[in-house]
């Protein structure tokens, strides 16, 4: 509808008076599918001829179209009238979670896809957690479903100290004081996510630091060295591209699977996979400057991956 | 070896046997990139979570696929951009593929077309599902971090979009491009 629009500027009003007469028409129409539906549900629940698993099935998949049905006429109805839609519109009668992707986008026309979300190591570029949401929220609220599953991944490491989240960086999208306020609470640092359009600096002022930790409340957590590292390992575009590009072209780009599981299915295979390279770079070293002066500073080690598990095949 | 037990026919030919690692180089990206797999820990998962799901598999009839080859063939389609039909393929001629799919040694039948089939792995990738997913996920990390390889300590979050690729025609697109196409043939 909004392409619709967009790309008609000027014949608005001739449109929308063409699509409430097809309205009207395919209402009228349409009126015996709900009766005719409701009654092939009935034959269902007394056609001896299907087995109890049969019949499940079927059950489940005529209630799951009605649904459909009662959720895309509601919605038509609004769109007709004049009213705007949540977040979670249907654009697609056949996946109802399917969402126009509007984020960051001026004045084309809207994709219909998802959106996931990642909390990446910006060192070597190893994704820690995916998320994927119904429709299109803020990106915001990708957050705090990232880091619980990145802390069930920690709970996972037997070897001590155990591994914790120290900073956390994102783009002007993840400036909200709620989200600060639920992220120092936790103990992780939010130095890296900006509050204006301005650059961050790559590294804070002496006097600035110890300011910050009070300000944040972890002042007994973390030291004027993380703060340091926050600072540079905040967030940088180039970076997040080139981790997006590798998930992109490992197949994330266009999601063939039917559904919000294959959705899922589709991109965590791919992050799985971008994984597994990114331990192979990270075995022979292939890293930028930048990602080897970090493992320097975050103590982390080159070990001969192949070595490791090779007795697992 | 457990995994022969599970492939099927096409392992019980009555040519030479063929080591596979003999002939994939350690050097080899697709060795390399298998090797980072904690394969152990993910097999568990996913049949625990088969188990806790879906019927227990019965004993008659041939024995299933094993879930390491169909793992492997998932992770390998995203890698290597196939499809399912082409990633079935490469497992019957390549013999990277099926070190990555854990196959240690393979009896040569040059007769046999398929190893396995691309329905098997579609019915395979119906049952997985977003926990187990997660899981998937959190034990590679988890084993990424026990290795001392990777460090969760500072991290970025980003979104980016997936479109959707099979997107069906609606009404309103045709209307639009029948009206479209219908004004620049009345032009002059």
């Amino acid at each position: 509808m909004r392409r619709f629009g967009r790309q008609c500027r000027g014949m608005g009003k001739v449109l929308v008076t063409l699509v409430r007469q097809t309205e009207t028409q395919l209402l009228e129409m349409g009126q015996q599918v709900l009766p005719l539906a409701r009654a092939a549900q009935e034959c269902l629940h007394g056609a001896p001829q299907l087995s109890q698993d049969q019949r499940a099935r079927l059950d489940t998949q005529l209630a799951a179209a009605l649904e459909a049905h009662h959720r895309i006429e509601s919605q038509s109805r609004r769109l007709t009238q004049g009213k705007a839609l949540g977040h979670c519109k249907i654009v697609n009668a056949y996946d109802p979670t399917i969402a126009p992707i509007c984020k960051g986008k001026s004045n084309c026309p809207a994709q219909f896809g998802r959106t996931p979300g990642t909390v990446v190591e910006p060192a070597a570029g190893f994704i820690f957690a995916l998320h994927l949401p119904l429709g299109n929220p803020s990106d915001a609220s990708y957050v705090e479903p990232l880091v619980d599953h990145v802390e069930q991944a920690i709970a996972r490491v037997g070897t001590r100290p155990t591994p914790a989240i120290h900073s956390l960086a994102g783009d002007l999208a993840l400036n909200d004081a709620a989200l600060r306020d639920a992220l120092h609470a936790r103990g992780i640092l939010t130095v890296g996510i900006p509050r204006t359009v301005a650059p961050l600096p790559p590294s804070p002022l002496p006097e600035e630091v110890p300011r910050i930790l009070s300000e944040a409340g972890v002042q007994d957590i973390r030291t004027p060295t993380q703060v340091h590292l926050a600072y540079a390992c905040g967030y940088s575009r180039p970076v997040v591209e080139s981790i997006i590009a590798s998930l992109l072209c490992r197949g994330a780009a266009r999601l063939t699977y039917q559904g919000h599981r294959g959705a899922i299915v589709q991109i965590g295979m791919a992050v799985m996979a971008h994984h597994a390279a990114t331990l192979v770079r990270i075995h022979e070293y292939r890293l930028s400057k930048r990602a080897r002066t970090f493992r320097r500073r975050l103590r982390l080690r080159c070990r001969k991956v192949n070595h490791c598990n090779a007795s697992i095949n | 070896m457990p995994l022969l037990r599970y492939l099927q026919h096409w392992l019980t030919g009555r040519g030479p046997r063929l080591q596979v690692a003999d002939f994939v180089p350690e050097t080899h990206s697709l060795r390399q990139w298998a090797d980072t797999f904690p394969w152990a820990a993910l097999v568990a998962a996913v049949d625990r979570s088969f188990a806790q799901r879906f019927p227990k598999p019965t004993t008659r009839g041939r024995p299933p696929v094993s879930t390491r080859v169909l793992l492997a063939l998932e992770l390998l389609k995203q890698e290597l951009a196939c499809s399912d039909e082409q990633i079935c393929s490469r497992l019957r001629t390549d013999l990277a593929v099926m070190y990555a799919c854990g196959i240690v040694e393979v009896q040569v039948d040059g007769s046999q077309e398929h190893f396995v089939l691309p329905e098997v792995l579609a019915h395979f990738r119906s049952r997985l599902d977003a926990p187990l997913m997660a899981e998937l996920l959190a034990i590679q990390a988890a084993m990424a971090m026990e290795d001392g390889l990777v460090s969760p300590a500072h991290l970025v979050v980003d979104t980016f979009p997936s479109e959707q690729g099979s997107q069906r025609v609606n009404d309103a697109a045709t209307l639009y491009k029948a009206q479209k196409k219908s004004s620049r043939s009345s032009r002059p």
